[in-house]
């Protein structure tokens, strides 16, 4: 009986200790460090974004800016297709980011209450014209750069002259599938099996915001408009003479397309970063995506740096330094062109030595030879969560044809604006 | 010992984790309930407007979400046979003489070691290429094609893929029912002369009632509520024909955006999850016998 006490009693105080132990180790070494080295534990921002392709390169750049200042800088990864959905979490916590990637005016208007207000910091005067991400008139976000989307194409298989319209294309596709080369790659994700591709008949309307608008409203269809009739058209002919793209991924779908079994595939110029660790024997060129005889590159900006405006304001003040330093050093101007291999959209940056795919979204941004990112207007979600199982439906079932593909999309777009 | 003693021991081990429990389940799950009601977008700084029960009722009109309760009971009853057949069907074979009992108790069990995400992604290549591979040396390519790529198969894959899973793990389960059976009866049926069969269907399965229960609700509920396999091994696809109950509510909150009437969906999930397994818990119990 007595031991019995005694242990309790015993069990309870040694559980306090550990308690108490826990807390004020904690507390200590908060304490501690504040004393210590004040640079490196109070100035630390984090960034997320969403762009995988520069995870690693953007962490080397924070490893400098370390160095450099003494801000200490995380990188938060991810793996991109839900990007918006991690961040929003990680916002509803009260943990977010301070700095994080928006792709388009229309998550600015979502997370309104969350960007900071850029329009008085020196680094956005240096901003291209009409490439800054405005919301309310105010200027919320920095572009990554300029980014433009065609068909990269194999030299020694395709001919420029090949890929003019739709029946060139059509017979260009069946030549190469009879010659045994997979002619055209599109890949299972989201983006890159209906998101980027669906952008040429809306950007290829008179005013695509207007038609964007008029199309929720429903005022249109896609069905009854030529240039989606004509989409229908494209899909039918690489659904009956491509690879199924549902059984292609991202990496394979470059990897085929860099071991000459892809004549061309749907990418960006991002898609470099990835080419380049291959050894390609050919030469490779981007060209437009002749829907409708389209002769101009898609051309716009894919993310911007916003920042967290709802943090305190040393951390806001140590976000807008990282971005100011990202865009104005030497360094951070060497990353953002050589390393992460954008096409700047700054005009102090200069794009030096560019890529052939990034010269030809260069050359075409340059002459104005380009058709509008219409996809940045469309409605948040729309491509992963309506499009995507429509189009996986279309590349599964053997009969769905091209009318009914737009049919679908038509449906697909009414139920995300409901 | 007074009672009052006990309590004290029972307060330092139980109040931890009774604690935890509410920060993490009953909390959230009450804060879920209040959300239900709210017609919200689910970021923190946008207005909450109170819509009443309105969430609920959009219920019956969402196809997408009916079809995903139809896909989730179907693939529940698959699962929930093919885990305990095959469960079953292992804890009797390595309880029996078998000489490699304890290896294949052993590789059975692995399966359960590994999260459900991996397996996804681990079984995505053995349907995309393995599979396409053999149906292409062995021309069988009507059976042997990519399950994941057609509408018809890919639930038969999840149901493949989970019960990999799931069945070593209830197979446990049931080896503990079938070594807590007594020897002396087993013998005694011997000795009256009964075959395997009589001895499984008379003294076995009323005396492994206990572990039926148990394995019932596990793989039910295990079942019905997937979610990590079913991202990792088919995203909902193709064609959004297994986007099972959980993925359908992450996708209504997170995907659209619709915080409120995800948060409906989900309650509506919970009751259904309670209700089915209750029942069969009830039922399950009733058949129990006492030695």
């Amino acid at each position: 009986m007595k031991f019995k006490k005694r242990a309790l009693v015993s069990m309870l105080m040694i559980a306090f200790m550990l308690v108490l132990t826990a807390c004020s180790g904690g507390s200590s070494e908060k304490g501690s460090s504040k004393e210590g080295s004040k640079e490196s534990s109070d100035k630390k921002i984090t960034i997320f974004q969403s762009k995988v392709e520069i995870s690693e390169q953007l962490e080397k750049l924070a490893k400098e800016y370390t160095k450099e200042t003494g801000v200490e800088v995380e990188i938060w990864g991810t793996t991109g297709d839900d990007y918006l959905q991690q961040l929003q979490i990680k916002l509803n916590s009260k943990q977010g980011p301070s700095i994080f990637s928006l792709q388009h005016v229309k998550e600015a208007e979502k997370l309104n209450s969350y960007v900071y207000d850029m329009s008085n910091e020196e680094y956005v005067k240096n901003i291209a014209p009409n490439m800054e991400l405005k919301y309310d008139d105010k200027i919320v976000g920095v572009p990554y750069g300029v980014e433009g989307f065609g068909l990269v194409y194999n030299k020694d298989l395709v001919k420029p002259e090949d890929l003019k319209d739709y029946q060139s294309f059509k017979s260009t596709l069946e030549k190469l599938k009879a010659d045994g080369i997979n002619p055209f790659g599109l890949s299972q994700e989201a983006y890159f099996l209906i998101g980027h591709i669906s952008n040429y008949p809306f950007a290829l309307q008179k005013d695509h915001f207007d038609f964007i608008d008029q199309l929720s409203e429903g005022k249109v269809t896609m069905a009854d408009t030529k240039e989606f009739q004509e989409f229908g058209k494209f899909f039918e002919a690489i659904k009956a003479n491509a690879a199924n793209p549902l059984d292609v991924n991202y990496d394979k779908e470059i990897g085929d397309f860099a071991s000459g079994k892809t004549a061309m595939i749907h990418q960006g110029n991002w898609a470099y970063g990835m080419l380049k660790d291959y050894d390609l024997g050919f030469e490779i060129g981007m060209l437009p995506f002749p829907l409708n005889g389209n002769d101009k590159l898609s051309v716009g900006v894919g993310n911007n740096w916003a920042i967290n405006g709802t943090k305190d304001k040393e951390e806001v003040k140590n976000a807008n330094d990282f971005l100011k330093w990202m865009l104005n050093s030497d360094l951070g101007k060497k990353y953002i062109v050589e390393e992460f291999g954008f096409v700047p959209a700054m005009t102090n940056i200069d794009p030096g030595e560019l890529d052939p795919l990034s010269q030809a979204v260069f050359e075409a941004s340059n002459s104005g030879n380009t058709i509008p990112w219409a996809q940045n207007y469309y409605p948040a979600n729309v491509v992963t969560n309506d499009f995507t199982p429509v189009a996986q439906e279309f590349f599964i079932s053997k009969d769905m044809t091209g009318q009914e593909l737009i049919e679908k999309l038509d449906a697909a777009w009414q139920n995300a604006v409901k | 010992m007074t009672k009052r003693k006990n309590w004290g021991w029972y307060a330092l081990f139980t109040a931890p984790l009774v604690i935890i429990f509410s920060v993490v389940v009953i909390i959230p799950f009450l804060i879920g309930i209040y959300y239900s009601f709210f017609d919200w977008d689910g970021i923190a700084a946008n207005p909450m407007v109170f819509v009443g029960l309105e969430n609920f009722a959009k219920l019956f009109d969402d196809e997408r979400f009916l079809n995903s309760a139809w896909l989730t009971i179907k693939f529940t009853v698959l699962a929930v046979i093919s885990v305990n057949i095959v469960g079953l069907g292992f804890a009797l074979l390595v309880t029996s003489n078998l000489r490699t009992a304890n290896t294949a108790r052993t590789m059975v069990f692995m399966p359960y070691l590994i999260g459900g995400l991996m397996l996804g992604y681990i079984w995505q290549f053995v349907f995309s290429d393995v599979f396409t591979l053999i149906g292409e040396i062995t021309g069988l390519d009507s059976i042997f094609l990519n399950w994941l790529l057609d509408p018809n198969y890919s639930l038969y894959a999840l149901v493949v893929v989970f019960t990999w899973q799931m069945a070593g793990y209830i197979m446990i389960i049931y080896i503990a029912g079938i070594q807590a059976i007594p020897g002396e009866l087993l013998e005694a049926s011997k000795i009256d002369g009964a075959n395997n069969w009589q001895k499984l269907r008379k003294i076995i399965f009323p005396l492994l009632m206990p572990s039926f229960t148990i394995s019932l609700f596990l793989t039910l509920s295990s079942a019905f509520k997937i979610y990590d396999t079913n991202l990792s091994l088919t995203g909902g696809g193709p064609a959004n024909s297994t986007e099972m109950f959980a993925m359908n509510i992450y996708n209504e909150i997170f995907g659209y955006s619709n915080y409120g009437l995800g948060q409906a969906k989900a309650i509506v999930f919970f009751l259904i999850v309670a209700v089915i397994a209750l029942t069969q818990v009830y039922l399950t119990k009733k058949r129990e016998v006492e030695m």
